[in-house]
């Protein structure tokens, strides 16, 4: 059995097979990753929307060990701070080396989510071997378009640390 | 062995929610790419990643993959016994396993793909080593005997 606490360098070499079958094999395990996940949030997310997503990840903060900031602007917003990644600091401290694609499994997940639940978000992923990252879920398409164009500024030579689900 | 010499100690809160991920992953390999695919990650997954505890193996240590499964099933609060014995040799009952509890919880009906991942790994880390690790199915777990070839 493979614990739950090295869960995250098991899926770092499913990724590493999965970069060798290309970029489709990825993306669709993606897929395949929103729609379990589906099962762990989407009720919550679309009952209860921005205060939902507080919900859900106020649980996973605590249960997965995350240094990180959660804010809700009720009705508005919703911004995830992650200021030290346990996931991305477990698979660079790895026998089996780094997945430099690591990080793009996050919104590889969770922007299908926002999709399916409504809402529109913008994931700054900051460095690909940096534990940290940001995502904003906004309520409202026009404030996550003028967010988008803020993230944009800090990235101006690396747009691959930016995606969206709009 | 302590803990604290395991090449990976995790601390802090556990979430068991990754099982089922472990599943998803497993059974995506399968689905597309067959069991080929399967064992390729899991031989990867058991010789890269636990260097430490293969290596040991190979030179007829067991005590960072006995100390491997004392520690982390303690942490999932399952229903175990853990028989070690001088000779590095040791029986492991495994009366509920956490892997099978989360699946049951997600109601995921396929212990053979996930039972497969621990045979394979421990066939792995045996590989070429003076141990051989025997798994006798339980009701909701296995035995696990590691013992010497």
């Amino acid at each position: 059995m493979i614990p739950s606490d090295h869960f995250v360098k098991f899926y770092a070499e499913v990724f590493k097979y999965l970069q060798k079958q290309g970029q489709a094999a990825i993306d669709e395990y993606y897929t395949t990753i929103a729609e379990h996940q589906k099962t762990h949030c989407l009720d919550l997310f679309t009952s209860k929307g921005l205060a939902g997503m507080k919900e859900y990840w106020d649980k996973i903060i605590f249960e997965e060990n995350c240094d990180a900031d959660a804010i809700l602007d009720e009705g508005k917003s919703y911004t995830f701070i992650m200021h030290h990644c346990p996931s991305l600091a477990k698979v660079l401290d790895n026998d089996a080396g780094v997945c430099d694609i690591y990080c793009d499994h996050c919104p590889g997940w969770v922007l299908p989510v926002m999709t399916a639940a409504g809402f529109y978000t913008v994931c700054d992923s900051v460095g690909a071997d940096i534990p940290r990252c940001v995502e904003k879920t906004f309520a409202k398409l026009e404030d996550a378009q003028k967010y988008l164009e803020v993230v944009k500024k800090r990235h101006p030579d690396h747009p691959e640390l930016i995606k969206c689900n709009f | 062995m302590k803990p604290e010499e395991m090449r990976y100690c995790s601390t802090g809160e556990v979430h068991l929610d990754f099982h089922g991920s472990t599943y998803v992953g497993l059974k995506y390999l399968f689905d597309h790419f067959g069991m080929e695919a399967v064992d390729e990650v899991l031989d990867s997954t058991a010789k890269k990643v636990y260097k430490s505890i293969y290596e040991r193996l190979q030179r007829g240590d067991s005590s960072e993959l006995i100390c491997h499964w004392r520690y982390y099933l303690e942490r999932e609060k399952c229903d175990f016994t853990l028989t070690e014995n001088p000779d590095g040799t040791a029986v492991l009952e495994l009366r509920e396993c956490p892997a099978l509890r989360q699946l049951a919880k997600e109601k995921i009906d396929d212990r053979p793909l996930i039972c497969h991942s621990t045979e394979k790994m421990n066939s792995c880390w045996c590989e070429g080593s003076p141990f051989e690790i025997v798994i006798e199915p339980l009701e909701n777990g296995c035995r696990q005997t590691l013992r010497r070839k």
